[in-house]
Order: C-alpha cells, then sequence, then structure tokens
C-alpha cells in the first residue's frame, strides 16, 4: 500500500525523476552506512558491494552508488532496467550453470530462479574445494542481491528519540516524510529526505571519519604513488640529473605516507592488519630505508632497489585484487589494541622491506651478469651492497621474532608455540644467519652469495604469503585455484628459472 | 679408557665452534622447521609436535645450537674490542636458551575451564595420562602414555589391568562385539544400523538400546531438524494402537506396554486444564503429566527419572519431524495424512520414504544381542580450519583378567573387577591450584550490526585463604596470581545456553631470562653492525 503510494507520489510530482534514475544520484554517496561491522560512506560500501557482486566497479553506465540505490529502489516499487550479472570463473561452476565455453555472465534475475538448485548444490559434499568455495560464494551473492533488492541491505541513520537508530530503506523513507518535505521543495522530496539521514548521524558522532574515508576512496593515492615510483626509475635511466629521480621518489613516499596515514585514520589501528597493508607497508618502508641507506652511504644504488621494489609493491597493491582487498574491516578480538602486536608486525614487515632490496639488487646482477657485463670489482660493490642490506634485515627480522614472542607472552602467555606464523618468520632468520655465517666459510664464495641472496628471498615470500595461502588452506583443500596461492606458485616458478638460467655462466665462468 | 682421553678435545671444540659447524646446525634446524609447519598444516598441532618440535633429535639440534653458539664465544676468547657486539649476541642466545630450558622442566603451561558460578581450581596439561580410580577405596593410579605420533606397545601392569597399546591418533572401524556382562534370555538389548538419506545428506546411522553400547551409539540421534528415537521391538505394537488418547505406558524392565484406555485409567485435567493420569503400579500410584514429561512426578512436581514407568504421549512429536524406530519397524507422523504410520522394515531390504523432504531410510543390519563397537585403529590426524577432523581419538588397549578392552578419550570403562569397581580413563595431566576461580560473567561483545565478536570478558572470583577477591579478564589484560598468569583464551556454551570461560593457565620462571637475552641479542646485533661499519670507516679514512 505504502509502496504503491510513493510510485504515485514519485510520478505525479517529478516526471523528469522519472525519466532519469528516480533520486538516485551521485549526492547520495557521502550518506554514513552501517555495514560489515562499522560506518562507512556509501560509496565506499556500494563500490565494494557491486564490484563483489558483478566484478566491476560500474554497472553500464551506472555507477555503483547509483546502481546500489536502483537496485534497493525495488523494494519500493520502483521498477528500473537495472540488470546486474555475476561473472564466473570457475570452469565446474560454468559447467553446473550450463554456460557456454565463452560465456562468463549469467543474471542475477536467472540466478534467483534457480536459487532452490544452487543451495542443494553448495550443500552437496564434495572433494573439490575451490569449486565449493566458488558455488559458496555464489549463493552468498545471490543472499546479498536479495538482501539490496528488498532495501534491507541499505540501513539510514535516523534519530529516534534522541537515540541513533539504523532503519533499512524501506522503514526510514515514509511517506509522511515525503509529504512533510514535498512542502518545502516540491521538485524533488526524496533526496533531501534522504541527506536527513548523513545530518542525523553527524549530530552524534561527528562526520569527520567517514568523509575522510569517502576522501580516501576517491584519491586513488595508490595509482598516483605508482605512477609517481614509476616516472621516477624511468628518469634514472633518462636523465643525468640525480636530483630528479630523488625528489620523484620522495613524493611518491610522501604519497604512500599520506595513503598509509589516512588509512590508520580511518581504522584507528597500526597499518598491518591484513595483505593489502602489509604489502603496502613494506614497499614504503624499504623505499623510505632506501633513500636513508642511500645518504648515509652517498650511493645512488639503494634509491634504484628502493624504487624498483616500491613498483613491484604498488602493482600488487593496484592490480591484484583477487589477492589483496582494500577493504578495511574490524579485527579479531586478540588482535586489537595490542602495542605489541602492532611493534611485531610493523618490525617483521620492515625487516621484509629490507630483505626485499637484497633481492632486487641480486637479481638485477644475476641477469646483468648473464645478459649483459659486469666487472669483479662492481660485482664485490654489489655484493658490499647486498650485504649492507642483509644486516639492516636479519637485524630487524631478529628484533621482530622476539617482539613476537613478546607478544604471544603477553597475549597468550608464551613465548613461542611453534606457530606457523611465527615458526616461519623464524625459518626466515635462520635461512639469512646461514647465509651471513656460511658467507665466511669457503662454502658461499662471492659469486655465489649474490645467487643465494636471490633464492634465500623464497623463504620470505613464503613466510608472508604462503603461510596464508598455502600452509592455511590445509591437506584438503587442492589449493592452487585462488589467488594468493597462484601468485605465489608463480613467483616461485620465476624465481627458480632465473637462478636457473643464470647459473649456467657459473659453470661457463669457472670452466 | 685411555682411547677416550686421547681425543684432541681441542679440535672438538674448535669444530664445534667453528662457522661449518653453525651453519649446519642451522641448516638442519630449518629444515625440520619447514618440515614441521607442513606437517601442522595438514595433519594438526599435536602431529607436528609429536614427529618433530617436541622430539628428541629436535631438541638435539637445539642443544648442538646451543653448543655451537657457547664454543664459537669461547674459542674468541680473551676479548678483543672489534667482537664486544659478538660476544654480546652469543651470550643474549645463551641466555635465552637457559630461560627456555628453565620454562620447559619447570613451567606450567594449561588450561582452566569456568562455569558460572561453581569453584574449580584443576588446570588441565598436556600430557596424556590413563587413570585408574578405585571410588570404593578412594584409590587412585595414574600412569604418563607415551609421546610418539604412531601408536606404540606397552607392557604395564597394576593390579589386574595390563596397558597393551597406545593410539595417539585413532579412528573407529565399526564392529559387533560379544557383550561383556550377561543379560537375560528376553532382555530387550538389540541394535540396528540404518541407511538414512535425504536431498542433503546420506549416512549410516547405528542405534542402540545395549546396557554396553558407548557413547557413540545411543538411542536418541538428531540430524539437523529431524531426531530419531530407537525404543525395544517390544513396545512396537502399541504404536499402533490408535487409541485416542495418544498415550503409551511402557515398563522399562520388560518392555511391557499398554494403553490408558486398555486398562480402564481415567485421563483427567488439572484446573489449568493440564492432562494428568494416575496408574496404580506394584501398588503405588504413579502421576503423569502427558504433555510436561516421560516421568512420573511427586507431590511437589518433581520427576521421578529412576521410576521403572515411563509415559509416552505421540502428540508431542507430531509437530518436529520424528522418526520412532523399533529395529525392524518403524514408526512417524504425517502430517498430509493426519496420522501416525507404521512401517515394517527389511535387513538390506528396500528404502522406506519418509514424509519430510524426499527422506529415505532403509536397515541394513540388526542384531539382538551383539555390541556395537567402533575398534580404535591408528591413523594419520587430518586437520582442516584448525581443527582436527580424523583422528582426535586417543586409545588405548588392556588386557584384564585375560580380556581385551579399549579406553578412549571419549569413552571411559567402568567395570567390575573381582567384585571391586574400577573407573579407567584416557584423559590429561592436571594440576590443582592453590586457590579456587568461579566465573560470575562472561560478556562477549560483538562488531555493530554484526554478529562477529569484538571481544570476550571474563567476571572472576578468586577464593584464597577464605579471601575472595574480585578480577576481570579479558583479551590481553591477563590476572596475577602466586606465581600464575591467567589470560582470556577460548570460551563454549554448555547445553542450557550458558557461556562457560576458558582461561590459559601459565608459570613461566624463565621469563625474564628470556627478555634479559633478547635485549642483549638486539642491541648486540646492532652494537655488532655498528662497529663493523666504524672499523671499515676507519679503513677508508686510512688508506685514502
Amino acid at each position: 500500500m505504502k509502496n504503491i503510494f510513493l510510485l504515485m507520489l514519485l510520478t505525479f510530482f517529478s516526471t523528469s525523476l522519472l525519466a532519469e534514475n528516480y533520486f538516485c544520484k551521485k549526492d547520495l554517496e557521502v550518506l554514513p552506512i552501517l555495514q560489515g561491522g562499522r560506518v562507512k560512506p556509501l560509496f565506499v560500501h556500494a563500490s565494494e558491494t557491486i564490484k563483489n557482486l558483478t566484478g566491476k566497479s560500474t554497472v553500464g553506465d551506472y555507477s555503483a552508488v547509483e546502481a546500489y540505490c536502483l537496485l534497493s529502489l525495488n523494494a519500493m516499487g520502483l521498477v528500473n532496467d537495472l540488470k546486474l550479472e555475476a561473472r564466473i570463473d570457475h570452469v565446474d561452476l560454468m559447467k553446473f550453470l550450463g554456460l557456454a565455453k565463452d560465456q562468463h555472465f549469467i543474471s542475477y534475475e536467472e540466478l534467483i530462479n534457480r536459487e532452490e538448485e544452487i543451495k542443494l548444490e553448495a550443500r552437496k559434499p564434495t572433494e573439490n574445494q575451490s569449486y565449493k568455495n566458488a558455488i559458496g560464494k555464489l549463493y552468498d551473492n545471490i543472499f546479498f542481491y536479495k538482501q539490496i533488492k528488498s532495501g534491507d541491505n541499505w540501513l539510514l541513520a535516523a534519530n529516534n528519540n534522541g537515540i541513533l537508530d539504523w532503519q533499512p530503506l524501506t522503514v526510514y523513507l515514509t511517506e509522511a516524510k515525503v509529504i512533510a518535505q514535498k512542502a518545502l521543495t516540491p521538485n524533488d522530496p526524496f533526496l533531501p529526505v534522504l541527506l536527513r539521514s548523513k545530518q542525523d548521524f553527524d549530530k552524534f558522532n561527528g562526520n569527520e571519519k567517514y568523509e575522510l574515508e569517502l576522501f580516501y576512496a576517491k584519491a586513488g593515492l595508490a595509482a598516483w604513488a605508482l605512477s609517481l615510483s614509476l616516472i621516477a626509475l624511468a628518469t634514472l635511466v633518462l636523465f643525468k640529473n640525480f636530483n630528479i629521480t630523488l625528489s620523484l621518489a620522495a613524493i611518491s613516499a610522501l604519497v604512500q605516507m599520506v595513503l598509509i596515514g589516512l588509512r590508520v585514520t580511518i581504522s584507528g589501528r597500526a597499518p598491518i592488519t591484513n595483505m593489502y597493508e602489509t604489502v603496502l607497508f613494506s614497499g614504503f618502508g624499504s623505499l623510505s630505508l632506501a633513500l636513508v641507506l642511500g645518504h648515509l652511504k652517498k650511493e645512488k644504488l639503494f634509491v634504484y632497489m628502493g624504487l624498483a621494489y616500491n613498483v613491484c609493491t604498488l602493482m600488487m597493491l593496484n592490480f591484484a585484487n583477487g589477492m589483496l582487498t582494500a577493504t578495511i574491516s574490524p579485527l579479531v578480538p586478540v588482535l586489537r589494541d595490542n602495542f605489541w602486536l602492532s611493534t611485531h608486525v610493523t618490525t617483521v614487515i620492515l625487516s621484509y622491506g629490507a630483505l626485499a632490496l637484497s633481492w632486487i639488487l641480486a637479481n638485477t646482477v644475476l641477469i646483468k651478469r648473464k645478459f649483459g657485463s659486469i666487472t669483479k670489482k662492481d660485482e664485490l660493490m654489489y655484493s658490499d651492497i647486498i650485504y649492507t642490506t642483509l644486516k639492516w634485515g636479519t637485524t630487524m627480522l631478529a628484533a621482530g621474532v622476539i617482539l613476537g614472542g613478546v607478544w604471544a607472552d603477553y597475549s597468550w602467555g608464551r613465548f613461542w608455540g611453534w606457530d606457523p606464523k611465527e615458526t616461519w618468520s623464524l625459518i626466515v632468520l635462520c635461512v639469512y644467519m646461514a647465509i651471513l655465517h656460511g658467507r665466511y666459510t669457503s662454502w658461499i664464495r662471492p659469486n655465489r652469495f649474490i645467487t643465494i641472496t636471490a633464492g634465500a628471498f623464497l623463504s620470505v615470500m613464503m613466510a608472508w604469503f604462503g603461510v596464508n595461502y598455502i600452509l592455511a588452506t590445509g591437506l584438503h583443500s587442492y589449493g592452487f585455484s585462488e589467488g594468493g596461492a597462484v601468485f605465489l606458485g608463480s613467483f616461485f616458478i620465476l624465481q627458480i628459472t632465473l637462478l636457473v638460467l643464470t647459473r649456467n655462466y657459473q659453470k661457463e665462468s669457472l670452466a | 679408557m685411555k682411547k677416550f682421553l686421547d681425543i684432541d678435545w681441542g679440535s672438538v671444540e674448535r669444530f664445534i665452534g667453528s662457522l661449518k659447524f653453525a651453519v649446519i646446525v642451522i641448516s638442519l634446524f630449518t629444515i625440520g622447521m619447514i618440515i614441521g609447519t607442513f606437517l601442522e598444516s595438514y595433519y594438526g598441532t599435536d602431529f607436528a609436535n609429536r614427529m618433530i618440535y617436541k622430539t628428541f633429535a629436535f631438541m638435539l639440534i637445539q642443544f648442538g645450537m646451543l653448543l655451537s653458539i657457547i664454543f664459537a664465544a669461547t674459542l674468541r676468547l680473551p676479548p678483543k674490542k672489534r667482537l664486544y657486539g659478538f660476544y654480546v649476541i652469543h651470550s643474549g642466545l645463551i641466555i635465552i636458551g637457559i630461560g627456555s630450558l628453565i620454562t620447559y622442566v619447570a613451567g606450567v603451561d594449561g588450561q582452566i575451564t569456568l562455569a558460572p558460578n561453581e569453584p574449580n581450581r584443576k588446570v588441565i596439561l598436556t600430557k596424556d595420562i590413563l587413570k585408574i580410580t578405585y571410588p570404593s577405596e578412594g584409590k587412585q593410579i595414574s600412569t604418563y602414555l607415551p609421546y610418539s605420533a604412531f601408536k606404540k606397545e606397552m607392557d604395564e601392569t597394576y593390579n589386574n589391568i595390563s596397558i597393551k597399546e597406545f593410539i595417539p591418533f585413532a579412528q573407529g572401524k565399526f564392529a559387533w562385539t560379544e557383550a561383556i556382562n550377561h543379560y537375560p534370555e528376553d532382555a530387550q538389548i538389540h541394535s540396528s544400523k540404518y541407511h538414512f538419506k535425504n536431498a542433503f545428506a546420506e549416512q549410516d546411522i547405528t542405534l542402540s538400546i545395549h546396557p554396553e553400547a558407548g557413547a557413540d551409539f545411543e538411542s536418541t540421534v538428531n540430524m539437523g531438524p529431524l531426531s530419531f528415537y530407537y525404543y525395544p521391538e517390544k513396545i512396537a505394537h502399541c504404536f499402533e494402537k490408535n487409541n485416542p488418547s495418544k498415550i503409551i505406558i511402557w515398563n522399562t524392565i520388560t518392555a511391557e506396554c499398554f494403553t490408558p484406555e486398555e486398562r480402564g485409567y481415567a485421563i483427567k485435567t488439572t484446573s489449568s486444564k493440564n492432562r494428568f493420569i494416575v496408574i496404580n503400579y506394584k501398588n503405588t500410584y504413579l502421576t503423569f503429566f502427558p504433555d510436561f514429561s516421560p516421568y512420573p512426578m511427586d507431590m511437589k512436581l518433581q520427576t521421578d527419572e529412576k521410576s521403572e514407568m515411563r509415559l509416552f504421549s505421540k502428540k508431542l512429536f507430531e509437530e518436529k519431524p520424528s522418526l520412532f524406530l523399533f529395529g525392524r519397524k518403524a514408526a512417524f507422523y504425517s502430517k498430509a495424512d493426519q496420522n501416525w504410520k507404521m512401517t515394517d522394515l527389511e535387513i538390506k531390504g528396500a528404502p522406506v520414504s519418509l514424509p519430510w523432504m524426499g527422506a529415505q531410510i532403509s536397515l541394513i543390519d540388526h542384531q539382538d544381542r551383539l555390541v556395537p563397537f567402533n575398534i580404535p585403529e591408528a591413523i594419520v590426524p587430518i586437520q582442516k580450519n584448525g581443527s582436527l577432523i580424523k583422528g582426535d581419538t586417543r586409545a588405548v588397549r588392556l588386557e584384564i583378567l585375560d580380556k581385551q578392552y579399549w579406553v578412549t578419550n571419549y569413552s571411559p570403562l567402568s567395570l567390575m573387577i573381582q567384585g571391586k569397581k574400577v573407573i579407567i580413563e584416557v584423559t590429561n595431566e592436571s594440576l590443582n591450584l592453590p586457590f579456587e576461580l568461579a566465573l560470575t560473567q562472561f560478556k562477549m561483545d560483538k562488531d555493530p550490526g554484526t554478529n562477529n565478536p569484538a571481544s570476550y570478558e571474563s567476571f572472576v572470583k578468586l577464593f584464597s585463604n577464605g579471601v575472595t577477591t574480585n578480577h576481570h579478564v579479558y583479551m590481553n589484560h591477563p590476572m596475577k596470581e602466586a606465581g600464575y598468569t591467567f589470560y582470556q583464551a577460548s570460551y563454549s556454551q554448555d547445553n542450557q545456553g550458558q557461556y562457560n570461560t576458558t582461561l590459559a593457565v601459565n608459570v613461566d620462571q624463565g621469563r625474564s631470562l628470556k627478555y634479559l637475552g633478547s635485549l642483549m641479542l638486539v642491541f648486540g646485533a646492532i652494537w655488532h653492525y655498528n662497529l663493523n661499519n666504524k672499523n671499515k670507516n676507519k679503513k677508508a679514512e686510512a688508506l685514502s
């Protein structure tokens, strides 16, 4: 009854609105919404949701916010021509849905019709873990789609007699409110009613945080930083004047610092609580460290190493969305409000950044040695620089591992529990310790030292990504189909191939 | 003896203190850890501990590292200025090693679970033990079970009880076994194995009313919304009677049954419209309230669960999907037809359709006197999502007066040996605290608008020497008392929906040494590299 009334209101008062997107406008993106355990701007929630449902950030000509709003309006009986399609990539899932080989999209309306069938399939016990995950996610997405369509996903803040109340769209947008507003703004009575939710929320909690998040989400700082670092790297080759490179690198580091600072302010915690943040922090940390070391040692090479690794991490942040999600979500209890966790992870990630510098230079030398030429003196000089980064890396790693023990002691009452993450950080430390000790024996000669350092970084990758993407899945998920495992597998194959290729050189040179 | 003394101890010291030996032990340690993390991921923490981390060989490698660190330092004495950082690093490592050794030998690492308002002082530790209790004498014997990853033969005897074998990770293999005790010819002690299937699941269910059937084979099983009830064959015929009251009264000893209508018992109602019925059994009057309890109630409305007589009201089982099984017969209520149906099941016969979403049941096996039993078999455990999905049973095989018995951590054994009652359990070693703790309140906050926990907090009362104090234990805020530290570790919900809290209990005498060693290690490393840098800089200056 209420819905029909609203529809009549809309048609009667604003025919122009009907032609376009009703009242679904860009203005809505600043509205606060409570989802996933915290308050965020509608822009962020709509973008994440539409991306999650369709794999794309827009739907046809509609922006994510417009699409989200139009979809929610179905609950008010306001129909529209919006069609959302799910992206299906899993081969077995495509087969189950009856999709042709090159057909990756299926509309959510069709999926809703087949929901019962999909539910049964998702509950069926199967050995194929990746298929189970894929169909489980599809089933969840159908649920979300229906939830949005019913208006229950869009929660609006309302001042309910002095108490902040979160109401679904259908409860919030009452005809009484619309009629009252119509007297003030006869052309469009809807938008002001919705925007009032922001005023109500701001009265209780202030607008700083979520508006800052809106700025953060729209600024695209990760892309800016990537461009800056890339250009800086290019100027290193193109221009004689080193100061250009240095300033660009410094600006890029600054942009990344702002990016990290914004995330810290928005989430209210140390910037190292998920993969996205650790990659971001290690890239920023190693660039900063490289700038400092380069300044102290008066060696330009450090800036090259820092920039090259920085570009790698920023590439991952910008393009590896399947593996690293930028979503800010609340933490599990044991990770909250914890000084030792923050210092421990920061130190370890920073040490990984330092070790990454050695990895970059070691690989550069290996490639140069194989495909270009290099003098013995230069090679020794490179070895020395690698050694410097290793010293920094291992000292920080040792401190990080110990701080990890302090954290475990503080949170659980024991220093060491052979937890895979802590064990792997110790493995990395031991690997580099073996190299640093072995360097003084006949086993690791200067020419082998570089090869071994390049290979040793595999242990860092295993500790950093492998524990989460390979070990955590256990024996019974034959899980090399997930993003993280594919990335790590490719990295291992590439690095080992490079080591094998450059190994030939040594044999020839020894002969 | 002479030869032993002839060994050149100096060269042994030089070898152990050498860089090559350091590289060897570090590499062995690393390889051990790598294997350990993969084992942990596939087979669980306990298996990895038993295979690698807590084995003698792995301890030996760590001891080798400690020796290498010590000798590397002693070889470089008397002190040289450029090695000061090195000495600090190595002393730090030695101190950490000593601290860890103290913790290993004297430390306590366990858990205590607190139920609301129930004082407890028992801390559960990690070691497995076999506990033999003689309740009449108040005597208790316990013995450690071997810390191994695979099954182990044992030969230990206490009175008449011999321990023959221990399986750390076991899975039951189904078998029918002879009963231990004797039962009368007409005793209702049958068991049946059914195959149940619906759109979501398919599984074998074995139900039993044999008194010796263990916890794996009960007479009531719930599968989602559906409940299975297993009753003596002899009362099946009463279910077929379409008596208007839908009440059946039966004797749990003889399994004889009748309806109130048959015996002329009147069904009356109380002033508040509740049905009740009074029957005469062995010259006493028993009052039943059919819509509330299967047991008779006394004057104070307390149920008498020991009574031999039970009442059954079919009415109560018409709403929720309930399947009654009597060995070769099954009964259920059909909502569509509004009546109770009884069907026959033949062993290995055709499946019978049930009125719940295409469900079907068939009888696979039926035994009148044999006992269903899961015989423990050693397996390699399998972990999924942080908990064992296979092999979480620890089992011990015993020989008592020439008969074989199995005890597991899930099914303790209780039997009479030469007229004396004995309880045998596989359990964890425990420790009694010098004070008692009780949970007064457990609090869990959620993230706004979600069901994800944001924090766990326990409010705890501590009773020590007649003094009661209140404490608040929550994430990263432990409670300290008499050398013990209590951390919020986990929580659980009991049958009544009440929250219990689990606290980690810890005593660590090596703590201060480990902190001291760690500090020395880090500062030593900074000093060492800094000195090296200065030396180099000096050299560079000298050269230029």
